[in-house]
């Protein structure tokens, strides 16, 4: 197998809040291989922006207060890493795009002045060589006259390109390992279709490998080799994209594939949408024994009280539920 | 002539006065909606999909007369709503509902649940039982009655939008219009919204336009598909004969878009590059040809119009005639 360019392990993050303490990711592992897209999949409320944040060290110091376990990146230690060293892994090395462009860009300043402020901050360059860089990015996320679009402000584009700018932003240092946050969750299915491929080809051009976080197993299906599903901050399957879509062993995963509708679903008229009835837990109000029993329909009494550990499945799948491999 | 049907669409337009151009050159009116006619018969539920600038939100609008139509008439139950005096239309409008896409930002967050379904009977001061009926109406929807306490804040996505379910049904209206309303939800949540529509359905007997730039709930939830483009309708038929014999290539990029299971199947279909034009200044000719992968020369020239190309199925698109 490829060299592994992230290794999370044993992940945990708490918050404390005036409304008490409470756990939001409990002690997840996962390997991110070099050149590869993983998706961490989930409903939301499910832990995946606070694990993304948790290996860029953005979450605010104030809330989160206990963060435990290892992210290694090229043999260190990112939670052991000092202010000043972190900021050289961010944009550089590790970079990431969130659903609203919005929260990256600044309204008052011109797309040329954002995107050669980025380079000249990380690279050794010149005013006009940042700026001629800045228009080869935006011709590298398929933006359509580039050099005029420099003179642009943020709010003079549509949503996609938005997400296109943002995208040759992160793109601009040529990190290892792009973390995308719902990139295309505020975006319709049209434009979502263009961010995905755009995405995959820069993966191809460029060998980064990609951590695709989203609430849509068909996102999922389209971009990612593999996936983790995570539900109430716990990981609950990880395996390849096609054989989990097709052989899932947590009643969570096949929740997600089942509510999925897909066009054709018409011809069987009358048919209701498989649906996962009630909600994700409030992490101060986490359910006893497996956290998803209160939604599963394969329920048994000791889900209620013990929480099962992780196992394999005849896929190669690592999933955690009482449920023997091949259940569902 | 319009006697005997539910909803009738003709002609209808909404044009928004020119917008101040960055640039300073003056730009045309912006031609939200322009042209659509179709009609829905009762119990029946239409989708309108296209996607985000194509007018569904201010086609939806100027049907219920929320804004005035700039051209076009709207008959509803032999009304024409067009032509109505205030206090007429005032009746109508608990007839005629709409649920929004963002519950947190279509529902008060400093009103109680409660209070939020306590309006609509205020609004055409109705008193009788209205405590009653708030938990009935969530019960219907599916929450129990201690969420009439609580704020919009302490509810999930998916729960508020069944709070915005319930204030649009409050009053046991006939058509429901329905812009995007599980668009900003999870899609598993989405499942459960779209089933408890289902169920409201049947039990109510509501006709809903359902708006979408998913095709494959519009294609799932309702029983006609028109697509719209720019502000026109460039395809309708019934949703089987949309996923089977799609005749327009929007129609086709709409349904090839949908993030798939099996990717596999999908390679090389069409795909569209950039976004929707300005509908200030659309494109001569076909509206969509700016981006249409099978365009040919007359497509720059002269516009197509709806034909029918089998029974109910209307396409506009010349390498369909
Ligand atoms: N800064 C914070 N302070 C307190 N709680 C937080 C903070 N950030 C996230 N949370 C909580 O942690 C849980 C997981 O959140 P998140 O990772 O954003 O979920 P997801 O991205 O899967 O939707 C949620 O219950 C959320 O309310
Ligand atoms: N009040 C308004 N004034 C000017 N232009 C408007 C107004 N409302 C909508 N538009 C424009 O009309 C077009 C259609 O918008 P809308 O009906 O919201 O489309 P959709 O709901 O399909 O996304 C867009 O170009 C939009 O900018
Ligand atoms: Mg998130
Ligand atoms: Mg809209």
């Amino acid at each position: 197998m490829s060299q592994i360019e992230l290794d999370v392990r044993n992940l945990n993050v708490s918050f404390s809040t005036p409304h008490g303490n409470f756990s939001a990711v409990n002690g997840i592992n996962f390997q991110l291989h070099s050149g590869e897209t993983l998706a961490l999949v989930g409903e939301s409320g499910c832990g995946k922006t606070v694990t993304a944040l948790s290996i860029l060290r953005l979450l605010p110091e104030a809330s989160a207060k206990f963060i435990s376990g290892k992210i290694i990146y090229s043999g260190r230690d990112l939670l052991g890493l000092s202010s000043q060293q972190m900021r050289k892994v961010r944009g550089k090395e590790i970079s990431m795009i969130f659903q609203d462009p919005m929260t990256c860009l600044n309204p008052v300043l011109t797309l040329g002045e954002q995107l050669s402020e980025t380079l000249l901050q990380h690279n050794n360059l010149n005013k006009k060589e940042a700026l001629s860089k800045s228009a080869q990015l935006l011709g590298r996320v398929e933006l359509s006259s580039p050099e005029e679009k420099l003179k642009q402000y943020p709010h003079q584009l549509s949503g996609g390109m938005r997400q296109r700018v943002m995208i040759a932003m992160a793109l601009a240092c040529e990190p290892k390992i792009l973390i995308a946050d719902e990139p295309t969750t505020a975006l319709d299915v049209l434009i979502q279709a263009q961010i995905l491929e755009l995405l995959e080809n820069l993966k191809k051009e460029t060998g980064m490998a990609m951590l695709l976080i989203t609430h849509d197993l068909g996102v999922v299906a389209e971009i990612a080799e593999r996936v983790m599903v995570m539900y109430a901050g716990d990981e609950v399957e990880t395996g390849p994209t096609q054989s989990l879509l097709k052989n899932p062993n947590h009643p969570y995963t096949k929740g997600l594939i089942a509510s999925r509708p897909q066009p054709g679903l018409n011809i069987k008229k009358d048919l209701r949408l498989p649906e996962i009835t009630g909600n994700v837990p409030s992490p101060n109000q986490r359910p006893s024994g497996c956290p998803f029993h209160p939604r599963c329909n394969w329920v048994m009494d000791q889900c209620k009280t013990q929480k099962p550990i992780s196992k394999k499945s005849n896929h190669d799948h690592q999933y955690s539920c009482h449920l023997e491999p091949g259940s569902l | 002539m319009t006697d005997n049907s539910f909803l009738e669409v003709r002609d209808l337009k909404k044009y928004f006065p020119p917008r101040e151009s960055f640039f300073g050159n003056t730009a045309g009116s912006v031609r939200a909606v322009d042209g659509i006619s179709f009609e829905l018969e009762e119990g029946e539920t239409l989708g309108i999909v296209g996607e985000s600038g194509s007018g569904k939100s201010t086609a939806a609008r100027t049907l219920l007369q929320l804004e005035p139509p700039t051209s076009g008439t709207v008959h509803f139950k032999g009304h024409n709503l067009t032509a109505l005096s205030e206090e007429k239309l005032r009746s109508l409008r608990k007839e005629m509902q709409m649920i929004f896409q963002d519950p947190f930002s279509s529902i008060n967050p400093r009103r109680r649940i409660g209070d939020v379904l306590r309006e609509p009977f205020a609004i055409h001061n109705l008193k009788e039982n209205v405590a009653e009926s708030i938990k009935e109406l969530l019960n219907q929807v599916g929450l129990s009655s201690d969420h009439a306490h609580r704020y919009p804040h302490e509810l999930s996505g998916g729960q508020l939008q069944r709070v915005g379910i319930a204030r649009a049904i409050a009053l046991n209206p006939s058509l429901v219009i329905a812009d995007e309303p599980v668009s900003a939800l999870d899609v598993s949540v989405q499942a459960q919204v779209v089933n408890l529509m289902m169920d409201l359905k049947e039990k109510l007997k509501i006709s809903y336009i359902f708006i979408s730039h998913d095709m494959s709930i519009v294609e799932y939830f309702c029983d006609r598909v028109a697509v719209m483009y720019l502000g026109k309708i460039v395809e309708i038929s019934t949703s089987e004969e949309i996923y089977r014999t799609p005749g327009h290539p929007y129609t086709e990029a709409l349904l090839n878009a949908v993030p798939g299971l099996e990717p596999e199947q999908k390679k090389q279909k069409i795909k569209i590059r950039g976004d929707i034009p300005d509908p200030s200044n659309p494109p001569q000719g076909c509206s969509f040809h700016t981006r249409c992968p099978l365009k040919e020369k007359r497509c720059e020239e002269m516009e197509p119009i709806l034909k029918e190309v089998s029974p109910g199925h209307h396409v506009a698109c010349f390498l369909k005639e």
